[in-house]
């Protein structure tokens, strides 16, 4: 039996791999948003500790 | 770093167990109660964030702090996603087990009603440009926002006679999550499933306002150097 005629006669899989790869985006996404984050806050911190030696 | 990673691979274990273990005999339910993973969770996770939004609110009254606002306007952005998420998976569940995607029972009225009322908070502070007026106001209304929270998440749709499990009438007595009379496997992941919800949330609410936070903190910055 082949993956589309078992996916055909147990569609609760389908929806698995459908959920799976929605949580996945989302996941993938968050993380994504997180290190862009960290990286911005790093920066400015940075821009601020300088701002204060040259003060 | 790896707590996150661990999370995403918690909540991926969650969902492929939440198709693939017995949860027993569900009278008028039948495989279709799987969706309690999934839908239960996010309904209770509006209502914290949006409890976490009044909590902000009142908090933002009493110190005039702006990040205590932000925080307040994060917390409704992300439980109005939750309950946006609840809303469409009930509907594509309501299209499987009563026929129709809509059909306006108590449950979706009152989730209706509710997605318009924190819709109305987003519309008042896009509509004010002053930020401390912006603050006061929706800190006011996000407070009288969620007293109107548990009586359309948790009173109209059970004294309501309705099609959705718990209303008042259920052939069952309650659904299976209003009184808890669970498959053991299925109530140790429906409370697994809720604690991932729950981290997720705190990790979205974080991000959401931390850039939120970064943005004031950067124009403050341009605003002092130009």
């Amino acid at each position: 039996m082949g993956l589309y005629e078992f996916l055909e006669k147990n569609s609760i899989y389908l929806v698995l791999i459908i959920a799976l790869i929605v949580w996945l985006s989302v996941f993938g996404y968050l993380l994504r948003v997180d290190i862009k984050l960290k990286r911005i806050e790093e920066k400015l911190t940075r821009l601020e500790n300088k701002g204060s030696e040259k003060r | 770093m790896f707590l996150k990673i661990l999370l995403g691979l918690y909540i991926a274990v969650i969902t492929v167990l939440a198709f693939v273990i017995p949860i027993g005999f569900i009278p008028g339910l039948g495989e279709r109660a799987r969706i309690i993973f999934l839908h239960v969770p996010s309904a209770w996770l509006s209502v914290v964030a949006f409890f976490v939004s009044m909590f902000y609110g009142i908090r933002y009254l009493r110190s005039r702090n702006i990040y205590d606002d932000v925080k307040s306007a994060s917390s409704a952005e992300i439980g109005f996603l939750f309950c946006f998420v609840t809303t469409v998976t009930g509907a594509i569940w309501a299209k499987f087990n009563w026929g129709s995607f809509w059909n306006w029972d108590p449950r979706e009225t009152s989730i209706f009603v509710l997605l318009l009322i924190y819709g109305a908070y987003f519309v008042l502070r896009s509509a004010i440009e002053v930020e401390e007026r912006k603050g006061t106001l929706s800190a006011v209304y996000s407070i009288i926002a969620f007293v109107t929270v548990p009586f359309f998440i948790f009173i109209m749709p059970r004294i309501m006679p309705g099609l959705h499990p718990g209303s008042k009438g259920d052939p069952e007595g309650a659904g299976p999550v209003v009184t808890f009379k669970m498959d053991p496997n299925m109530r140790i992941l429906f409370f697994a499933s809720l604690v991932g919800f729950m981290l997720v949330y705190l990790w979205m609410f974080k991000l959401r306002s931390k850039s939120e936070i970064l943005r004031i903190k950067i124009e403050n910055k341009i605003y002092q150097e130009g």
